[in-house]
């Protein structure tokens, strides 16, 4: 039984290796734009654009008092979305979807997107955790 | 003793590593008998590790892996200039080129071509590109101008691929924010092919203007699978810089 305990650790020792190496910059700082505080938002997609250095989707939100807000929704660049199995066709105008994400700083109608529950139920991570860094990456 | 039981621990460490690699195989080698670098790279981010702490993408430690980063030792009135920066003025913010080293740590892919007396780096982020000649002298033109991702000769110790980086404009960050340098920045760029298909990336920063000895970093290139390098436009949509400028 002491094997495995020793394999484990060394594993995790290595693991830390590589983990202390992994690179952690790109394209913005997160923490200088977002807040970290997650919120949940439910609404109608009204334009997508799929470009560089981030992504964008536009969803139509209604508040407790039934006015709508149109929000702004950044996400990874396009190519990490896609190499994340998170394609172009997945954003569809017109589609209600549910999306946790972090506000703006100067903005509360600008965020930056972390998970997408599309109408079928299926959820793709749209941008990063907040604390792990510019939403081109998993950076530190 | 202690030094002996470090040693020793440091050794049963590493060995543990290397028992646990896998696929280890002769690599690849051109017909002049060089490594072949030759293929699509990348040192980090979600696209090759998965979602951090989400993740189920395993990867076995690395035979050869590469130095942790340290603290940079900036002479004191520059490590105080360092902290007027804010992410602002990151000059990736405005999708300007990264430089060297920072171009290698960026979490996209990128192409290293390699020929017998020329390698070509194709790098998807900000579009960058190297051409870099092999010549043992490690001679760089006499005209150079300043540039942002400055001037790369090459040469071969023994199979490790060795780039000499100089002619830097002073507009580009080193890693972290505000990390800024000089003109005077050289950077010795060390790329080691290893059995497990991985490469050990260590580049080695001096410059004496803004530093008090030279700066060592390193990084960890894998393979991305099913990865070609592609078009990464970054001013087509940069709405980040008036928002964080305000």
């Amino acid at each position: 039984m002491q094997m495995p305990k020793l394999r484990t650790s060394l594993l995790g020792a290595c693991a830390g290796l590589i983990l202390a190496a992994v690179p952690v910059l790109a394209h913005h700082s997160f923490a200088a734009e977002y807040e970290s505080k997650e919120v949940t938002l439910t609404g109608v997609i009204t334009k997508v654009e799929w470009t560089n250095p981030h992504i964008y989707f536009y969803v139509d939100v209604k508040d407790a008092s039934g006015n709508v807000v149109n929000y702004a929704i950044e996400g990874y660049p396009p190519n990490t979305l896609k190499r994340t199995g998170f394609t172009r066709d997945d954003l569809k105008v017109g589609d209600t979807v549910t999306v946790t994400a972090y506000p703006a700083k100067d903005s509360p109608s600008r965020v930056a997107g972390r998970e997408i529950t599309f109408p079928g139920g299926g959820k793709k991570f749209a941008g990063p955790a907040a604390g792990n860094g510019p939403p081109t990456t998993s950076a530190k | 003793m202690t030094i002996h039981l470090t040693r020793l621990l440091t050794v049963a460490a590493l060995s543990a590593c290397l028992g646990f690699a896998q696929n280890a195989k002769p690599i690849p080698r051109l017909a002049n008998g060089k490594p072949d670098l030759s293929g699509v790279w990348q040192s980090g981010g979600v696209s090759l590790y998965g979602e951090p702490g989400l993740s189920t993408i395993k990867l076995p430690p690395p035979v050869n892996p590469p130095p942790k980063r340290e603290p940079m030792p900036y002479q004191a009135w520059a490590e105080a200039k360092t902290k007027t920066f804010t992410a602002a003025d990151d000059p990736t913010l405005r999708c300007l080129l990264p430089g060297v080293p920072r171009i290698t740590t960026m979490p996209m892919p990128f192409e290293i071509v390699e020929k017998p007396k020329e390698v070509v780096i194709a790098y998807e982020s900000y579009h960058a590109f190297r051409i870099i000649p092999i010549n043992d002298k490690l001679e760089h033109p006499n005209d150079l101008v300043p540039t942002w991702m400055g001037d790369s000769v090459a040469r071969w110790d023994g199979d490790t691929l060795v780039i000499d980086a100089t002619g830097f404009n002073d507009k580009t960050w080193i890693g972290g924010n505000g990390t800024f340098h000089s003109e005077a920045l050289h950077v010795v760029e060390r790329f080691t092919l290893n059995s497990d298909d991985t490469i050990t990336y260590v580049a080695t920063v001096t410059d004496p203007k803004v530093l008090t000895k030279p700066w060592t970093t390193g990084a960890l290139l894998r393979r991305p699978p099913n990865t070609r390098v592609e078009e990464y436009e970054c001013i087509e949509n940069n709405q980040d810089v008036s928002h964080i400028e305000k």
